[in-house]
Order: C-alpha cells, then structure tokens, then sequence
C-alpha cells in the first residue's frame, strides 16, 4: 500500500481509476513466468511471485510518466516499467516500487512508408503493427518471444533474436529515434528526435556519441535505466506477397500459402557439415529465416501440441537440421534464390525432406510470417525457458552446443528438465550471417518444485561453464550478482556500467533487479 | 467429460505463462492495430487482472492464499462477459481453460459469500420467484404471440422461446414463429410451463439454483415427447446444449433457429421473394459461435513417455470453438436476394464480444454498453448498413451500443431479415429500404 | 614547476613510455597540427607522440590524468586533415599520432570480418583485403592515407545502404582506452576470457553489442576522440563480387530520381547507390579542372548511380533477377529515357566505388572545399536543395546517400573554392557559417557536429541531450584530458 499523500499524487496524474494500491491487484502483478526458478536461483522459496508491488500506476503519456517518476524520486519509491509484460524481468525486486504497466500507451504513432522505418508506443505489439505494416508491404522485426509482445521493449529494454533475424536483423540494431524518460524523471530523445525543430525519427545516433550506447546493450536495461515511452526502428521489405488468408478454425488454420515461399529442412549429420553450410547459405543472402534447432525443437515448430509432435518422425529422426524457407516478391527473385539453393544442396550434399519425406501444416507458413515459431516451445512440459544467449561466430554458436550437450544431459538424467538428449538449441543468423546466437531451451515444469530446482541449478551451471570455457555471456547476465560474477572476467565491465547507473539513476529509483545498481 | 475437475483446475492454475496472448484474437488472424484484440474486459479495464491469464492469476493466489475472497477481488472477477475469446488464443497453442478457470472462480467466490453481484443476486431471486430473471409475471411470459401464429400442441418440434424473446425481444419470437409457420413446420411451446434455462445463473457462479432450474426444464420437456427444441436465443440454445449435459443427459436434439432455417432453406422449403439490396455484417454471438461447443467425453490415458513429459492416449479434445455454428446464419444472408455481405475483422471463433455476457448487463451495464459500442464501431468500419445477429442478448446490447454512440447502423435479429426477405413484413422492408436511400 | 619545466618533464615522461625517437617538438611539424582545411583555429600542441603499442596509449593517458595535459588523438597519415577535430582547443596539449598502429592484425574471411589498428590506411587495406576476394563497406572513394579507423569512428557514410544495418556499420568490437586509461574491450571482446582464449572456442569479435546491458562502442563512435582512444577493431567485410554492372541515370527532377533509388533501396536490390549533382560526379570521376568542366556540363543535373552485383557460378541469374525486377520497378514512369549510356566511362565509376584515391576528390576541381554534411529524412531533401543553392548557387557539389538500409539520407553539399584567393576564401567562409546556422535552424540534423558548429549544433537540441552526454564524459574521462573543448564538452 501507498501512503495516502503519494496515492494522491499518483491518482492526480494518471486519474484514480489508473492507480491500484489494493491487495488483489498488488498480488496479481506480483507473479510471472519463470520467477519460480529466479526465486530458486536466489535462494528463495521457488514460487512465482516477486516481491509485491507497492500499487500498479497505467500512465497514459510520457508526461504522466515523467510526473510519476518524479513523484518517486521526491519519496524514494522505486518503479518498475512493463510493456506487454511477459516473463521475470518485469517484476520489481522490492517491496518500496511500484509497477508501470504501459499498456495504455498503445499508439503507433506513424509507419513511414518512405523512410522505411516505424514509430511505437509501449503497447503496440508485434502482430499489430506486422498488420499494419503488410498493408504497405513492410515488415517489423519480431523477437523469439512471439507476436504478442512489444517490439518497443524488445528494441529498447530486452533481447532481441527473432526467427527471422536473418532478413531483419536484431531489435537492438534496428533502432532510430527514441523517447526516454531517464529515471531522474527528465526526458532525453535521440538522434534528430532531439531536435527543437523539425524534430523527427529517423536516426537515433548523435549529436555525436550515439547514446543508444548507454541505452542497452546485446541485452536491454529491463526499465534499470529508465521508461521508454516512444521507438523507431527500421522496417523491412515484406518478403513474399503480402497476400494472408486463413481458413477453418483455430488451431487447425489452413493457410494459403503465399507465393514464392519455400522451405527446407535439410540434415546436415554433424555440426562441422552444418557450420559450412549455414555460412554458405547466409553468404547468398537468400534466407528469410536460417535457423538450427535438435531434432527435437523442430519437430515442436511443426506442432501445435506434444501428441502432434509424435507424428513427425521424419523431422525427428534428423542428426544435425537447419530449417531454411527463402520467400522472395518476384518470381524472378524466387527463382533465383532456389537456383542458388539447389546448387548447395548438390554441393553439400544434402537433401530437403520437405516434400519428399515430409509437409508442414500450411499453417507453419503463417506462423513464420508472423514469428509466432518461438512459442511452440511451451508445448511439451507447459514450462521452458534459455539457457545460453551468446552471440558471436556460428563457430563459437556450435561449439558451445556440442560442448554443453553433456551439461544438459546430466540434469535430463535427473529427470528435472526435459529430453532433448542435451541437443536442444536454437542458433540464428542475423544479417544474412554476419553473426549468430544461440540459446539453449530447456523445458522444465514450473508446478514441479524438483524440476524448478533443478532448472535453476541447470541455470547457474551453464553460467559458471560459460564464463570458464570463454564461451560469451549468457543472456541472463543481470543484476548485481551476476554481473559481479561475470564482470571481473569480461574487463570490469561491471565496474562502468555501475558508473552509469549512478550519473543517470542517483537516487537509484529505477529497478534494479535485472540491471545494476549502483552500490 | 472434458470440463476441469478440482484437480485439474488445481494444476492449471498455476500453468499460466503470463505471456498475454488471451488479450488478443489468434496472433495469426490479426489483421489491423485496431482490432486485434479479443477481451472486453483487459480493453476496458487495463489491469492485467482484468485478461483471462490475469484471472488465471488470481484464482492461482487466492488458492495460495496469498490474498483473501474480497469485494475488490468479486469486482475484478466479474467484469467479465465470460466470452472465451481468451481462451480461444490460449488454446492456440496451449492447452489452459482461462475459461472454465473464470467459472470455477466464480463458483469459489459464491462459496465464499462473495458472489454474485448484488444485481445479478436480484435476477436470480426473480427467477426464482418468476421463472425469469426480469421480475415480469410468469403468466406474461407467453404474450409475445399473436393470435395468428400456429401452434400445434402435439408437434415433435418445441420452439424453447427463453425469457428475453418472451419478455423483451418479442419481435424475435415473433419472426421464428412465423418463419417456421411459413415453412409449415409444426411446432409447439411450453406456454407457462417455460422458465429460465439458467444461463444467467450458470454464468455467475449460482450452480445449485442452476440445477434447480435446469432439472425443471428438463423434467417438462421429457414429458412431452419433443424430439427437437429449437432456440431463437444463444443463450438458452448454448445452456442446454453445452452445459445441460454436464449435469444431466436428455435425448432430444437442439438446434438454434439458424440452423434449422438454413436446413428449411436449402431444402426449399423457405423461398426468399424480396430483394434487400443492403450491406449487412452479422455478429457472432458467443453462445452461438465459440462457446455453442459440447464438452466431448475423454476416456484416454495421460501416459509419461519420459520424465516431466506425458502425453494423452487419445488425445485429449480440446474446446477450441470448432463446434460452435458459423456457416448457417450467412449461408442464410448470402443466399437473400440483393444483399451484400461483408465480414467484420473480428469473426466465427474469434468474434469479439457484444459485451452483454456472464452478468455483465446487469451489474455493469456501462461496461456492456462500452463494448457494445466497440464491436459497432467495428462493423460500422464494414460500411455495412445493417448488423445482424442471432440472439437477443446481443439485440439488447448492441441496439444499446447504436443508440449510445449515435451510429447510423440499423440492428436486426437475423429472422426479421429473413422474414422480410419471405415477404412476410412488406412494410419493415419498406421502411428500412426507404431510410437506406 | 614553470612551463618550460613542466614541458621538458612532460617529454621525459613520454619518452619512457615510448622513446625520444617517437616524440617530437619540432615546431615545424607542431605547426601542421595548429590547422586544417577547415576554418577552425585552435592552438599548436607541445608535441606529437607516436606510441606503437596499446600498453604505450595506457601509459601516456595516465600520465596525461597525472599531469594533466590534454590528447587529441589523430590516425590518418594523411595531410589531409579537416573539420578541426584535430586541432588542439587548450594549451599543454598534445597530439597522439597512432599512425604506427598500423598492423592488420587479422582478416578472416569466413566469418566476413577484418581486425586492423587506428593507423591502417585505406591504400594499404583495400589491396589486401581484394586479395582475400573481400572489401571493406567503403564511405564515397576515400583518400587513400586516411585512417579507416577514423574514417569508421566518425561515421562517415558507406555506400551500400542494404549492408548499413545499423548506423554503426561497419564498426564491430574494439579495444579502447578510456580517458581514465583505463582498457577496455567492447561487445563480444570483452570477454570472458583472452582474445586468444575466445579465438581458441572460435569467437572472431563479430558482435558489437555489449558487454552484456550496455554498449560502449556506440558512445566511442562520434565522440572524435574525446572518450576512449581505439587502438584496435574489428570491421563486418562483404565478399567481393566477380562482376559489378554500373548505371546512370541522370535528370534534371532530383524527386523522380529519389524516388526509384527509394524503391532500389526498400527492395535491397542494388548495392552501391548515391545521387550526385553533376558538378560532384565530374569531381569524382575526372582529374582536371578542365575535364571536371566538360563533363558536368554536358550531365543533366542531379546523376543517381547504382551497381548490380553478383558473385560465382549464378552471377548472371542474380543480375537478370536483379535487372529484370527494376525494369518491372520503372513501370510507365519516364525513367529508362534518362539513362546514360554513354556519358561516362562505367570503370571510372567502379574505381571511385572500390578503390581510393590518392588526393580528396574534392580538390580537385577548385583545390579547396569546405563541405556542410548532416542527415535528412527524404522529404526535407529538396528544401534543403534550395536553401543552400540560393546562397551559393555555383561551385557547388552536392551528394546524397541513403544510410541506414534507407531510412535516412547523408545530405553533403560541398563549396568549392580557390584558398589562394583571399578575397574568395572570406566569402566562403560567410557564406559556409550562413548557410550552416540556416540549414541547423530548418531543423538539419548534424549529427557529426565538428568545429564551430558544435555550439550551435547543440543549442539547437533539447537540453537534456548535452546533460546525458556530459554524463558520459564524466565516466569516461572525467579530468577531461581526450580532445578537450569537442562536441558539448566544456575546454
């Protein structure tokens, strides 16, 4: 509960109707996915609820959440910011904050169609604006986590691999202009957003250094470093016809496939053989997505449940598989790029099962398009989340999967995570191959406490392997104590982003809990 | 049956991924920013409590006891129209029953001395006292018919009127009536042995007074030798269909009007006459659509095939909406003569709600009238001058929307269209094509 | 201590850290270090040092915190210095020319990427790189003695839009030292782990985002030497292609021009692709003045360029594909009738793409040029076009290049002069203030604020922004000893 004073104040900006103080409402937005097992990797009962929030506020504008920020800093109230609020890094990781849950800030304020690129609102999500954007033949980057969340988190504040990343890059790289209310409550805007006159959104470096820099990184602040309230970022050349039609009823769509769309799944037998042909292919510029999933992670892509995963034997039986599906706007494009494909096959010696061993629902087409391939990983234990999230060379990329394959395979051995005989991984290309990531999903089931135990220790475990076999960070590097184990190994690294938290947060008001503090 | 036992609802409750999919229609089928959404309760209340998975949540923490039965927490609970759209989303890919959560917790809340609502209390007083939930005179409830409809006492086809037709949607009944006089179908009606079917009820938590009333209809139809009950109201026609069985086995058969008018009409025995040059979208009620699904009896085996992974031996049917009636209600507008029909983005198992649902008209009747008017801005969007549909809840709510927005849009129950499209009512169709020029 | 102590203890220091041989205080040579082609004035450092080794750039920033003088970090060897961002601001300056870190450490084609020092040339890496069958992502035919680091550092603008992801391009991870001196590697560098431990599981510094929830290399970039001094980095390569087809297309409606590269551009489908006026492609093409006359005259006035290239065994099905969807692109519109075939020699054009040249093209046709650069959206385009041409309607080159895979364009418009000519130079140096203050107050966003414009780049900017900047500053280099007195840091 707030004081009465500061309940007041907050009620004045946001209208009372848009602050919530009350037990149930605190108690609601104090759980997420996952929390189960950051709970549990922090010695804590493995439940998934974080501290509650002292009340949840629905600012409306950026000035409402300027004022609240204010409001905080004069009473020494921490906030937390969420957009569509999916997974731990939303929660606060006190009990003096309070929850900004953006969802009332849901515009898009212009697609440009000339100038390629888009300019959201917190709560506009992927699939809304992908809709918006087809009907000028554009496409928005998507992150893994699916349609349903916010690009503008995913550009400003978390991660940011898509299925598509090959065509569309990463969310961290596609952003331009940027609203941001700085956690001392002042509002800074990048690049030419900044201007006094005839500001606009189109770039987000400069004056000088681009600030984007103090922004994010590989991984986003998670609100640590302030709310943003407004992005733009780039948008991409819609891949195919921009033709989507559905028929039949959910889940068992028909979907007409558009033209010059196709896929391959090809088994590459051994991750040697897979590393010349992912760089291959990428080198061609001829993927809309070029992604290796086990064995396993793919037969789920094709399946909408765990008993529909048992039907795709052919899928399932495969050693080492890539998933490519090139689309192209021209016949001529389409043509092309399966020429291309068709030499490397022959080159490589490889076969594509798909159509000829096997053919996906014409659904899976949609869920491509969409980006909606992510969620499919829920299916099997209701529970799964990466291990992993390094970013660099295929090389490293398949390194690290072969290396951990013993790691994973001991905790399946316990039978706290999921079997993918250790091979589960999803590994990318972004920018037709220019660099690759790769995370581990691991299944676990969150009603198990063994399970949620063992996932947490299966967490720390693939931290500690990382960090000594040099294999990257893992996306989970945040908050103080990982970045105290991490930092001292990865040139202090710690020890600078600690002086940035201190000259933009002083009071320390924004979260911290999945960034920095400031010590 | 398929419906969630303690157990299971338990387990689910504690599945939720929070990742917000059930505040939107199937992330494949969005098809503008504007109307992609499918909960009028997250679109109007913003809390995420208010969503499906927000429910989920706070069945899971009462459960937990982390927070206590409260009138904050009822409030919450039943702004809700109990849609199932949020559930539709989620079982795209998952299998949860925000759904079927949201009911148990309103039961739960009951048991607690928390629910209903206090409106919604009264309805269910009324029905106990009157057999309807208006508080009218049982005795009126068959004034709706005119002297000139045929009834015929020995039909093997009941017409179950329901008490919205009877009491506030006469010119429904009215038109089902005539219709199925037109057809020469004979039918009957129960007269002032009709009482509620208990959807209002259900919908609200009240199991036992539901029984009540259902074992009531129940025992009156069964003495009577009815082989099909036909339904001018979603409600009434998904209460029996769906939620009957639950609780007790009957074997006629229900069919709602549009279904049995679509059947009359490809059998030739309705002929459409008048042209209705118009532009007509229809909505989905949800008790027609989505919801208007049997529960399908599961007897398989939930079997692990390795640790923390089991799957079901058969599988286990999933409520997805497969079941609900789409293609009837147009293939009867597509087949009148003159009319152009156009779909809203919204539609069949992802339609977005009138906003009339699971009490809401009743306890709060601003945020039916909220929804009301965004489902009519979304036809308006159609350029449809006519929005039809096929229950008389959604009559009540979306004419409400109309008015309180102050839309051009004309509101008709899918048989007065189609009785002006026999011919039967010359002068509405006048005067609606008359105010169309 | 006086300052002609304090100088001489100041050479002795340095001359520990990297030898007498590689200092200097020959006012000769300090002198060249006082100016540059711009107009910006500045003072003369106390001396130049050349270190050779990062160990060497560690030390001499410590000692500049200890005694407190200032760096201004230079790496082209080029003479051709401009913009003032090399010219010292204080006194007790002095200059650090990392011309010798110059060493390609490491070009490593599989994973397209190139590791170089902050004193290899563009003349030196071109070769070696084409060698390899790769090229770097080149700004608009560099000088061939320019530093690529810098030339990177400072975001000059590359030419192929669809490889430019993100403004950044092609930086990568770097080895920096902050104004601290403390060392520091940036994105995937960073660790865990050596170079060669990260090199041993098959790292090649590919990411430069991070580490982890910030990413340095984009505040180093643009700072022009006032946060961190780079003394090595990593750049994303392409592959050369084996046969590029050049096009031309010229007009004296700059909007129908935009408008197809627009759709080449949305479409990735050309590589290099720019509009120049006609003035700016004779410059870049021809030698002599006489030759750069001839040929702008008998250009129509605004001349977009784009290639088409492919590579290996389906080069010739990538550029029908290619040829094929432009051609269906054109539509009805006027364009193919405004091709030139023949105008211009289609190698001189490719060596301006992929090469370098040995003098600024932008000498060439009046010896000196000061040139006004910022980026636009699209729509501002041709207001900007008018402004400047109505204060300075001749000698005028004009370029613009989309950035940014087309979501913004580097707009540069070049005022050619004759420095000889005092009366000339006065003239233009009015003017190229004038037109800059108008271009700024129409909302032109320089984002790479040198010199003189710095103040009034930042004015016009919400405040918050010099604020967050100096913020950074006082983290990187908080006794302001790198550049002081660039950008929006106080001398």
């Amino acid at each position: 509960m707030l004081q009465k004073q500061v309940l007041e104040q907050f009620q004045k900006i946001v209208g009372p109707e848009n602050v919530d103080d009350g037990e149930v409402m605190t108690n609601a937005y104090s759980y997420n996915w996952c929390m189960e097992f950051v709970n549990s990797m922090e010695g804590k009962e493995p439940l998934p609820f974080s501290s509650i929030p002292k009340a949840v506020l629905l600012p409306s504008n950026v000035e409402e959440v300027q004022q609240i920020v204010r409001i905080c800093n004069k009473y020494n109230i921490q906030f937390k910011a969420q957009s569509t609020g999916l997974g731990p890094w939303n929660q606060p990781s006190s009990d003096n904050c309070v929850i900004l849950d953006l969802r009332r800030m849901n515009k898009i304020i212009k697609i440009d169609e000339r100038n390629l690129f888009a300019v959201v609102e917190p709560y506009v999500s992927g699939a809304q604006l992908q809709a918006e954007t087809m009907k000028v033949g554009l496409m928005v980057h998507m992150p893994g986590a699916g349609p349903q969340v916010s690009p503008l988190a995913s550009a400003t504040s978390m991660n940011g691999p898509g299925f598509t990343s090959p065509h569309t890059g990463h969310s961290a790289r596609n952003v331009l202009g940027v609203e941001w209310v700085l956690p001392d409550g002042e509002i800074l805007k990048l690049g030419s957003t900044g201007l006094k006159n005839n500001s606009d959104w189109y770039i987000g470096d400069g004056p000088g250094p681009s600030l984007r820099g103090i922004m994010r990184g590989w991984a986003g602040a998670k609100s640590g470093i302030g709310v943003f309230t407004k992005v733009a970022f780039k948008l991409f050349p819609y891949p195919c016809s921009t033709k989507f039609k559905l028929s039949g009823i959910s889940p068992n769509y028909e979907f007409e496939i558009p033209d010059y769309m196709k896929l391959y799944v090809i088994d590459c037998k051994s991750y040697n053989h897979l590393e010349k042909v992912f760089l291959k292919i990428e080198e061609e510029e001829i993927s809309f997505i070029c992604s290796h999933l086990s064995s396993y992670g793919l037969g789920a892509i094709f399946s909408n449940s765990i008993e529909s995963l048992l039907d795709k034997i052919p899928i399932v039986g495969m050693k080492v598989p890539l998933v490519v599906l090139i689309a192209a706007r021209t016949k001529r494009e389409f043509e092309y790029k399966q020429k291309v494909m068709s030499k490397i096959m022959i080159d490589f010696k490889l076969e594509n099962v798909i159509g000829s061993k096997y053919n996906p629902n014409s659904l899976f087409y949609a869920e491509a398009l969409r980006s909606n391939l992510g969620l499919h990983g829920f299916i099997a234990t209701g529970g799964f989340q990466s291990s992993k999230g390094q970013c660099d060379t295929v090389k490293v990329c398949l390194k690290t999967t072969k290396m951990s394959i013993p790691l994973k395979k001991k905790y399946i051995k316990r039978g706290v995570i999921g079997n993918d005989f250790g091979e589960g991984v999803w590994i990318t290309s972004y920018e037709s191959g220019h660099y690759f990531h790769i995370e581990s999903p691991t299944m676990f089931d969150q009603t198990d406490e063994k399970s949620v135990k063992g996932m947490a220790e299966n967490m720390e475990e693939n931290h500690q392997f990382d960090l000594i076999k040099h294999l990257g960070a893992p996306f989970f590097v945040e908050g103080d104590k990982m970045h105290d184990l991490f930092g001292p190994e990865m040139m202090n690294y710690h020890i600078w982003l600690r002086k940035i938290k201190k000259a933009f947060d002083p009071n320390g008001i924004a979260d911290s809990g999945f960034y920095i503090s400031a010590k | 049956m398929m419906q969630l036992n303690e157990e299971e609802y338990q387990m689910m409750i504690k599945r939720c991924l929070r990742c917000s999919i059930c505040k939107w229609i199937p992330q494949v089928q969005i098809k503008s920013q504007k109307y992609a959404t499918a909960c009028p309760a997250i679109d109007l209340y913003n809390f995420h409590p208010y969503s499906g998975g927000g429910k989920i949540i706070l069945a899971l923490t009462l459960e937990m006891d982390r927070i206590k039965p409260s009138e904050e927490l009822r409030d919450i609970v039943y702004k809700c129209t109990e849609c199932g759209n949020c559930a539709i989303a989620c079982k795209f890919l998952n299998t949860l029953e925000p759904l079927e959560i949201i009911m148990r917790l309103r039961e739960k809340l009951v048991d607690a001395g928390y629910g209903p609502m206090p409106k919604q209390e009264a309805y269910i007083q009324a029905v106990k006292k009157h057999n309807n939930p208006y508080n009218e005179p049982h005795e009126n409830r068959i004034e709706w018919l005119p002297d000139d409809i045929q009834i015929d006492p020995n039909a093997k086809v009941l017409y179950y009127v329901g008490c919205t037709s009877s009491y506030r949607r006469k010119e429904m009944a009215i038109a089902a009536a005539r219709i199925m006089n037109e057809a020469g179908v004979p039918f009957n009606i129960l007269s002032d042995e009709e009482y509620c079917c208990g959807s209002p009820i259900l919908r609200v938590g009240e199991i036992n007074t539901f029984r009540q009333v259902l074992n009531k209809n129940l025992d009156v139809i069964e003495s009577k030798e009815i082989e099909t009950v036909i339904f001018s109201c979603a409600g009434c026609y998904d209460t029996f269909k769906v939620d009957y069985p639950l609780y007790r086995d009957y074997e006629f058969k229900v069919l709602h009007t549009v279904e049995f008018f679509s059947e009359l009409l490809e059998a030739g025995r309705l002929k459409l006459t008048k042209e209705i040059p118009l532009k007509v979208t229809y909505h989905d009620p949800c008790h027609l659509g989505r919801n208007a699904e049997r529960y399908e009896q599961w007897d398989g085996d939930e079997v692990q095939i390795m640790p923390l992974i089991s799957i079901n031996i058969p599988p286990k049917p999933k409520k997805t909406g497969k079941g609900g009636i789409y293609e009837p209600p147009r293939s009867i507008l597509k087949k009148i003569p003159g009319l152009t029909f156009v779909e809203m983005e919204r539609i069949r198992e992802y339609a977005y709600c009138c906003g009339a649902g699971g009490g809401v008209k009743s306890a709060f009747p601003e945020m039916a009238v909220n929804t009301a008017k965004l489902r009519i801005e979304e036809a308006e969007d159609t350029g449809a001058e006519i929005i039809v549909s096929a229950c008389p809840f959604c009559s009540t709510n979306l004419q409400d929307g109309i008015n309180s927005r102050g839309s051009k849009l004309k509101y008709f129950d899918i048989s007065e269209l189609l009785m002006m499209a026999l011919g039967l009512e010359p002068e509405k169709l006048k005067q609606i094509l008359g105010e169309a020029a | 201590m006086n300052d002609y102590e304090s100088e001489d203890t100041l050479f002795h220091s340095l001359a520990k850290i990297c030898g007498s041989k590689n200092i200097t205080i020959d006012p000769q040579n300090l002198k060249l270090y006082s100016n540059d082609m711009s107009f910006f004035k500045g003072n003369s450092p106390n001396l130049i040092t050349w270190p050779s080794k990062t160990q060497e750039v560690v030390k001499i920033i410590k000692l500049a915190n200890q005694m407190e003088f200032s760096i201004i970090p230079v790496s082209s060897s080029s003479k051709y210095r401009h913009h003032g961002d090399t010219i010292p601001r204080k006194d007790n300056s002095i200059i650090m020319n990392l011309t010798k870190m110059r060493k390609v450490i490491s070009i490593d084609k599989k994973n397209r990427v190139v590791m170089i020092e902050p004193g290899v040339t563009f003349e030196e890496l071109i070769p070696k790189l084409r060698k390899k069958s790769l090229r770097l992502l080149l700004p608009l035919y560099p000088t061939g003695t320019k530093s690529v680091l810098t030339s990177v550092l400072e975001r000059e603008p590359i030419i192929i839009p669809r490889y430019h992801w993100d403004t950044s391009d092609p930086l990568l991870c770097t080895e920096v030292v902050f104004g601290t001196g403390d060392l520091f590697r940036t994105g995937t560098a960073a660790g865990p782990g050596t170079l060669s431990q990260q090199k041993k599981v098959g790292q090649a510094h590919v990411n430069p985002m991070g580490p982890t929830q910030f990413s340095p290399y984009r505040v180093i970039q643009g700072a022009q030497g006032s946060l961190g001094i780079v003394t090595w980095a990593t750049l994303k390569l392409e592959l050369v292609p084996t046969v590029q087809k050049v096009f031309h297309y010229h007009s004296n409606n700059i909007e129908e021009l935009l408008d197809f590269q627009q759709k080449l551009v949305k479409y990735r489908l050309c590589d290099e692709t720019f509009i120049l006026n006609n003035l700016n492609l004779a410059c870049l093409v021809k030698k002599t003045r006489n030759e750069i006359e001839d040929l702008a005259n008998s250009l129509l006035k605004w001349n977009l360029i784009y290639i088409l290239a492919g590579r290996g065994d389906l080069t010739n099905d990538k550029l029908n594909y290619l040829e094929g969807d432009i051609n269906d692109l054109m539509g009805d519109s006027n364009l193919e009738h405004l091709e030139s075939s023949n105008l211009i020699d289609r190698n001189e054009i490719l060596e301006c793409t992929n090469n370098y040249t040995s003098e600024p093209w932008r000498t060439r046709y009046k010896c000196s040029y000061q040139d006004i650069f910022f980026i636009s959206n699209f729509e501002n385009i041709s207001n900007y076009i008018k402004k400047v041409e109505l204060k300075y309607p001749e000698n005028l080159g004009i370029y613009f290049q989309p950035i940014n895979q087309g979501t913004s364009y580097h707009c540069e418009f070049d005022l050619y002069y004759d420095s000889k000519n005092e009366k000339e130079t006065k003239d233009l140096q009015g003017k190229f203030n004038e037109i800059s203050i108008d271009l700024m107050d129409s909302g032109a966003f320089f984002n790479r604020p040198y010199g003189y414009w710095a103040k009034e780049v930042y004015a016009r900017h919400i405040e918050e922004t010099s604020i967050a900047l100096r913020k950074v500053k006082s983290i990187f280099d908080p006794k302001n000893v790198l550049n002081p007195g660039v950008l929006c840091f106080d001398e």
